[in-house]
């Protein structure tokens, strides 16, 4: 499972900024629910989705248990972790990269009928699939728009409240399956459907890099990490603990992080102007300004980082108009950053909104 | 039942009125039937479904019976308790939630034989499923829409008599199950069977909230709710249990709220003038009204009872139109509603709507101009020319064609069968099932001998229709004499084709310098008509790009979905005047023409001149293509109607 020795270092990746910003942010914040990656083929998507997995942070595991139940959660264990509690056995483990295949049957995903305990002791037994795994951990599909459609329905599924309901082949059994979306796709080879879109809490779009020194870099770097591996990795193994030690103080700082009223509005307004569906986006966009914030090492969401999460969350969940794209307008995102914050400065002013914190640093 | 996480408190939810009305109505007088929550992504649907859990009455049941019985009701039993009635335990305990999850199979949901008991004792014994367990419960379906066919056909079984009839692997048993269904769906995602959506009482259709301030509010609340769920929940505490006593205080009154007649006539006049089918609408609606006025602590039904229960009942019952947005007229139900009050009868003042045919003119950046037009009236379109050719394979096509079965080893296990020929795809649960109860007197190194009489094959399913992949023409010539208004009326009418067909359809566009994929392939006719509601038109005619991307399309779509039957309908009038390369734009159109021939893809290409057809383009391109050659104008008439009966393969 742990093959990181074949790992090419996440920070050696040349340019794509976005895109290792995104994953950073949740391996920060998970409940940022993930990233889509999108771009052309050969841009290094695959390559920074595993990357990630090494500088996952350690968290509480309950030993032992398959799903890698959080001992502190008292609601969200597994059954068998909750007729052991209280007094179970806890353990630290680092997240990791689970992969979902695209040809990945439904049972093996949803998990089924143990055949093997079935034959041999008469009983019935649940065998965890891929979203048993998958839980606390991230669930990376590479090329996520060619998923069967069947197993598209079962991720949603579980997606939506995070468990995994099983009523199929004779076993009943119900466990957690909260999981960070991690997928790639070559938009030329189809685009996903919407309600799966949707699930994925940022979305980055990636083109190969058109700076001649930069593309040079890129071939040398691969050309040393094939040459040999081990002292590659090892050449890069400061800088990848250093970003490591910032995704820890990161975590630490974020449940510390202020989001004002302010901050609230501008990002309530910047989703209306934009027209998206629902209210995830405004959710999603208030944790990623968030985590922007705690990554900067700052205590309080700034108009910067809301318009950077903007960014981010915006992409792909703008409704889409015949021959617009599906692009974001980001003069369309800085117009109602001005609005919000014009009017929100008037507010303040005749409200008796204002706060301690001052508004111009 | 159990849930992991914390459940988000429903008083907390902010605004959807609606939406949490349709559910308290439910939780207060079960017999409404349940409620099917439509709505964008993201607008606390299943949040607010699995919320309802936690406000939920009591209500008395026989102590120790799975199906949770109803002591008073001597019909309705479980076979077990009229056994033992009349001396039944009573005990009281809450309605639940049953998850009913979209991987379900037929086995675990209609109940089957107990694997380990007939292992162990060799008995046949009935191991209850999904339906047993959801008995006056609320039975509820995330993303319902993506239920597979055989299962939703169990469920209305069971629905139509709320009784679960099992005769399965040697079993014979029947119990009562009388659920209230509670179901969500994006209706991007496709749409539902008109026989399951009636089998909602409540239909509500919800979308984001667009007043900042809620919005804001919104944020703040969920901020607040996963920072400290336990705090929070706590907090909202209060508010649940006011809306808790609330709910026993009208369970406790709706059996004296009186309905007038005249309420009574308001309802079924209300039924007639909407057109909608049966009565289940107007007994809905009747019981609807009472809850409402139970609810509001009131013993009398008024009108504003019934103008809300209206609007709850009604909105997914008007008569299948299903491009109206299947949206109900709320002036139409005010003008009924005064109708039955006036009482006198007056000639019904038809009001037509002026038909919006006002194209909207914008100007782009680059000074060329587009036009949005509006959609012609969609007609009957002779589906006879446009029918795919028969295929001879692997497969066949059940019922109405809305569902296939597939034989490869790819789509849903749904359901197990006997096989014919012994093949891979075993299901060994129900091979298990079928082994057990001869297990005395088998001889075998494991706990379970199989003998190949026991054999199962899994049977799949996959929901799949033809696909259609409209590649259409929106250039500037495209607007010439009102074409566009008539395309779009063609187009409208050939989705709604493939709505009944649940065929999957997708839309690629042309015009200006390219050609885009509008829509990939999905089985969301009603996305399929917004984009199209939007196509600006203007600009040049890329018709080889337009061919190619359809092309690209189709072939992609024949690799993911080996079973499909994808058909390319080309409108356009083949003007082309932008190449791909340095050679005639007409050229080269032809030659991509000539590729979707070579490999195979059924096509037809919908002449949009009017008239007399003077320069035959799109004709030339049509024989290149193999395709059918339709005018725009014979696709209305009726004239056509043996055209193309030799079109097999």
């Amino acid at each position: 499972m742990h093959q990181f020795n074949d790992i090419y270092p996440f920070s050696a990746i040349v340019g794509q900024e976005q895109m290792k910003k995104a994953l950073l942010l949740n391996a920060i914040n998970p409940r940022i629910g993930g990233v889509l990656i999108k771009g052309e083929k050969g841009t290094a998507k695959s390559t920074a989705a595993r990357a990630l997995a090494r500088l996952l942070p350690d968290r509480q595991v309950v030993e032992g248990c398959i799903f890698g139940c959080d001992p502190a959660d008292t609601k969200g264990l597994c059954p068998d972790c909750q007729k052991r509690a209280p007094g179970l056995p806890v353990t630290m483990a680092p997240m990791r990269v689970v992969e979902l295949p695209i040809s990945a049957t439904e049972d093996k995903v949803v998990g089924s009928l143990d055949i093997e305990h079935a034959l041999k002791k008469g009983e019935k037994k649940f065998e965890p699939g891929i979203l048993a795994q998958a839980h606390r951990n991230i669930l990376y599909v590479d090329e996520v728009n060619l998923l069967n459609d069947h197993i598209v329905d079962v991720l949603l599924d579980a997606a939506a409240m995070g468990m995994n309901f099983i009523e199929r082949e004779g076993v009943s059994y119900v466990h957690p399956a909260a999981f960070i979306l991690i997928g790639t796709m070559n938009p030329e080879e189809g685009e996903l459907r919407p309600q799966l879109l949707d699930r994925f809490g940022l979305c980055v779009d990636i083109e190969g890099i058109h700076d001649a020194e930069t593309r040079v870099e890129v071939i040398r770097r691969r050309q040393q990490y094939e040459e040999d591996p081990e002292s590659f990795i090892r050449a890069w193994e400061t800088v990848e603990s250093d970003l490591r030690d910032r995704i820890v103080r990161a975590q630490k700082l974020l449940v510390h992080v202020k989001v004002s009223d302010e901050m609230l509005k501008l990002i309530a307004q910047i989703c209306i102007d934009m027209a998206v569906d629902g209210h995830r986006a405004d959710i999603t966009m208030m944790k990623t300004a968030a985590t922007i914030a705690a990554y900067n090492g700052c205590d309080e969401v700034r108009p910067e980082d809301v318009r950077e999460a903007a960014g981010l969350v915006l992409a792909h969940r703008m409704r889409r108009r015949p021959f617009s794209g599906q692009q974001m307008d980001q003069r369309k995102v800085e117009e109602s950053m001005r609005r919000s914050q014009g009017a929100g400065a008037a507010a303040a002013g005749a409200h008796q909104h204002t706060h301690a914190h001052s508004h111009q640093h | 039942m159990h849930y992991f996480n914390d459940i988000y408190p429903f008083s907390a939810i902010v605004g959807q009125e609606q939406m949490k009305k349709a559910l308290l109505l439910n939780a207060i007088n079960p017999r409404i039937g349940g409620v099917l929550i439509k709505g964008e992504k993201g607008t606390a649907k299943s949040t607010a479904a699995r919320a309802l859990a936690r406000l939920l009455p009591d209500r008395q049941v026989v102590d120790g019976c799975i199906f949770g019985c109803d002591p008073a009701d001597t019909k309705g039993r479980c076979p077990d308790c009229q056994r033992r009635a009349p001396d039944l335990p009573v005990t009281m305990a809450p309605m639940r939630v049953v998850e009913l999850p979209v991987s379900a199979t037929e086995d675990k949901v209609v109940g089957s034989l107990d694997i380990e008991r007939a292992l162990k004792n060799g008995e046949r014994v009935f191991e209850p499923g999904v339906l047993a367990r959801a008995n006056r419960n609320i039975l509820y379906v995330d993303e319902v829409n993506l239920l597979n066919d055989h299962i939703v056909d169990v469920l209305l079984d069971a629905a139509a008599m709320g009784v679960n009839v099992v005769e399965r692997e040697g079993i014979s048993f029947a119990h009562p199950s009388a659920f209230i269904l509670i179901g969500t769906m994006n209706p991007e995602e496709g749409e539902l069977r008109p026989q399951l959506l009636d089998r909602f009482g409540l239909c509500v259709d919800i979308e984001g909230i667009h007043d900042a301030e809620m919005r804001v509010e919104v944020i703040r609340r969920r901020r607040q709710y996963e920072s400290d769920p336990d705090a929070f929940i706590r907090s909202w505490q209060p508010e649940d249990d006011e809306l808790r006593r609330r709910i026993i205080q009208a369970t406790i009154l709706l059996p004296y709220v009186v309905i007038p007649h005249e309420m009574l006539t308001m309802i079924a006049q209300i039924c007639i003038d909407m057109a909608v089918d049966g009565h289940r609408a107007d007994i809905t609606m009747m019981k609807t009204a009472a809850t409402i006025a139970a609810f509001g602590g009131r013993s009398e039904v008024r009108e504003e009872d019934v103008r809300e229960a209206a609007e709850l009942v009604l909105s997914h019952r008007m008569r299948r139109q299903p491009f109206s947005e299947q949206q109900m007229d709320r002036e139409k139900m005010e003008q009924s509603i005064q109708k039955s009050q006036q009482e006198k009868k007056e000639p019904d003042q038809q009001q037509q709507n002026p038909e919006n045919q006002k194209p909207q003119e914008n100007t782009m950046p680059d000074g060329s101009t587009t036009t949005v037009f509006a959609e012609g009236q969609p007609f009957r379109v002779d589906q006879k020319p446009l029918a795919a050719p028969r295929r001879i394979d692997s497969f066949r096509r059940e019922g109405s064609g809305r569902r296939s079965v597939t034989e490869s080893r790819d789509g849903k296990y749904v359901r197990s069968r006997i096989p014919e020929v012994i093949g891979p795809d075993i299901a060994l649960d129900a091979t298990i099932r079928a082994a057990a109860p001869h297990q005395n007197g088998r001889d075998g190194p494991l706990a379970v001998k199989i003998e190949s009489s026991d054999l199962r094959e899994k049977v799949r399913e996959r929901k799949m229709g033809n696909t259609v992949l409209f590649v259409v023409d929106a250039s500037g010539s495209m607007g010439a004499q009102q074409r566009m208004t008539a395309v779009k009326g063609a187009i409208l009418s050939l989705l709604i084709d493939a709505y009944q067909k649940r065929d999957r359809v997708g839309l690629v566009v042309f015009r200006g310098t390219g050609a885009e994929i509008l829509l990939p392939p999905t089985s969301s006719v009603e996305l399929a008509r917004k984009y199209m509601q939007q196509l600006p038109v203007g600009g040049k005619t890329p018709l080889a790009h337009g061919l190619s991307r359809g092309f690209e399309v189709i072939r992609r779509e024949m690799m993911i979905n080996k079973h499909t039957i994808p058909r390319l309908i080309l409108i356009s009038d083949g003007k082309a005047n932008v190449g791909m390369g340095t050679g005639s734009p007409f050229d080269e159109a032809k030659e991509v023409a000539a590729t979707i021939r070579e490999a195979g893809i059924a096509s037809f290409v919908i002449d949009s001149e009017k008239g007399f057809i003077a320069f035959g383009l799109a004709q030339a391109i049509s024989e290149e293509m193999g395709a059918r050659y339709l005018r725009l104008d014979d696709l209305q008439a009726d004239k056509i109607a043996d055209l193309v009966k030799g079109i097999q393969a």
